[in-house]
């Protein structure tokens, strides 16, 4: 279920997840996003839409959320160990029209489509869904074009915006610390402060009706 | 007054996540070619009978005669810590982002033994799912990926700006990364960045280390 098109020039974040995107301490560009392949090869990844997230206190609080739910789940599987805590530790930010010019990029000729859609998760209104199409019979190894597109995605992104969620702040060193500016280099937020507080309003008003809808099983 | 030795040994090594060398499918060539090479086990607590050795002069000879040793113990130290990550990510959960398939771990320890008799820098390594696990040595502004999978690697040149290359091979092509580099730097020319790829092996160490 989607809440509109999401606009070539919306904002999507990426959360980074620790020890997820790192190797020991170190963090890993390549590890930021993971691209799952479906059964019919088309590629994903899930990132947050600011339209739904329209503060930097709420795009942390669903990264916190996600860490946390991360977390639970291990437990509930019994796997869950200590030295293996995951930990938010910020967002990393890229446009949409980025996403859809991955259709065309020369070195990805296999991409048919590249889009990204807003697709709510369980109770994460601002989730959206990268969605990577491929050419039937033009892609040799699925896997060496996963890698190919992560590199570009890592190019193409601004940050980070680190962050320490409540739950984390006794820790020592916290990972976020370890995080690396993309080649971009950091990110700023251009919005106006009238559009900023108009965001804010319609992220209320929409998150409203939709708990409303949700709540009545519509 | 110590004495310097006259004569000093190289041990030519394979990098194993384990002591198992059975059953590692897909990739008869490979075993074939290094037949003919000194197999040994890089970490001695692992369980399991040693491995089988075969010779060792043919690789003395041919392929060590001018590296230090020094580097090449180094070198030899950062490929073990290799293999050993290789081998601790098959044994994660299932769940695990960084979990890789045996077959995978065992072609990319195959590559790796290749790397290293070439007396190549052992690379960074991450994954993106079980079926592959990638190979990284960056070096200014270009980065170099190889992309293992069971049975196909692809390499990929890539910098900030944009995609410079990819090549895709079979797993039992690029076992001699002496022939692996210059078939990156030859493949699809007309594409190239022929600038700074044209030219032999040196060209692209160069580049990328």
């Amino acid at each position: 279920m989607g809440w509109g098109r999401i606009s070539d020039g919306d904002n999507l974040f990426r959360h980074c997840i620790h020890p997820n995107s790192f190797r020991g301490r170190s963090f890993l560009p390549e590890k930021f996003i993971y691209i799952k392949a479906a059964p019919d090869r088309s590629l994903h990844a899930s990132l947050v839409w600011e339209r739904f997230v329209p503060t930097t206190g709420l795009l942390h609080d669903s990264g916190c959320r996600l860490a946390l739910h991360m977390n639970q789940g291990a437990q509930a599987g019994g796997k869950y160990e200590e030295e293996n805590k995951k930990i938010y530790c910020g967002a990393y930010q890229l446009q949409a029209n980025t996403i859809r010019a991955l259709t065309g990029i020369e070195g990805l000729e296999e991409v048919a489509s590249a889009d990204v859609v807003h697709s709510i998760e369980g109770e994460e209104f601002a989730h959206a869904d990268l969605r990577i199409v491929l050419k039937s019979g033009k892609t040799p190894n699925i896997e060496g074009t996963k890698t190919a597109i992560v590199t570009y995605l890592w190019a193409a992104y601004r940050g980070p915006l680190k962050h320490v969620c409540d739950c984390d702040k006794d820790a020592k060193e916290h990972p976020s610390s370890a995080l690396g500016v993309p080649p971009r280099g950091r990110y700023s937020d251009t919005r106006s402060s009238i559009f900023r507080a108009w965001s804010i309003v319609r992220y209320h008003i929409c998150f409203w009706i939709w708990r409303k809808l949700s709540r009545s099983g519509g | 007054m110590f004495k310097l030795p006259n004569r000093t040994y190289l041990q030519p090594i394979v990098v194993l996540a384990t002591s198992e060398l059975h059953g590692i499918g897909g990739l008869d060539g490979v075993r074939t070619h290094l037949a003919g090479n000194l197999i040994t086990r890089v970490d001695s607590t692992l369980p399991g009978p040693d491995p089988q050795v075969v010779s060792s002069t043919q690789v003395l000879r041919t392929t060590f005669s001018s590296i230090p040793v020094v580097w090449q113990s180094e070198l030899a130290e950062d490929y073990q810590e290799l293999g050993e990550a290789l081998g601790q990510m098959t044994e994660l959960d299932e769940e695990s982002e960084w979990r890789i398939d045996p077959a995978v771990c065992a072609t990319a320890c195959f590559i790796a033994t290749g790397l290293m008799i070439n007396s190549y820098p052992a690379p960074r390594i991450f994954a993106h799912g079980p079926e592959s696990v990638v190979f990284n040595w960056s070096g200014g502004a270009d980065d170099l990926y190889l992309t293992i999978s069971a049975n196909k690697v692809s390499a990929l040149i890539s910098s900030p700006e944009r995609i410079k290359r990819r090549v895709e091979f079979a797993a039992v092509d690029v076992l001699d990364p002496g022939v692996l580099f210059p078939s990156i730097q030859s493949a699809d020319p007309e594409r190239s960045i022929t600038s700074r790829l044209n030219g032999a092996i040196p060209d692209l160490y160069e580049l990328l280390f």
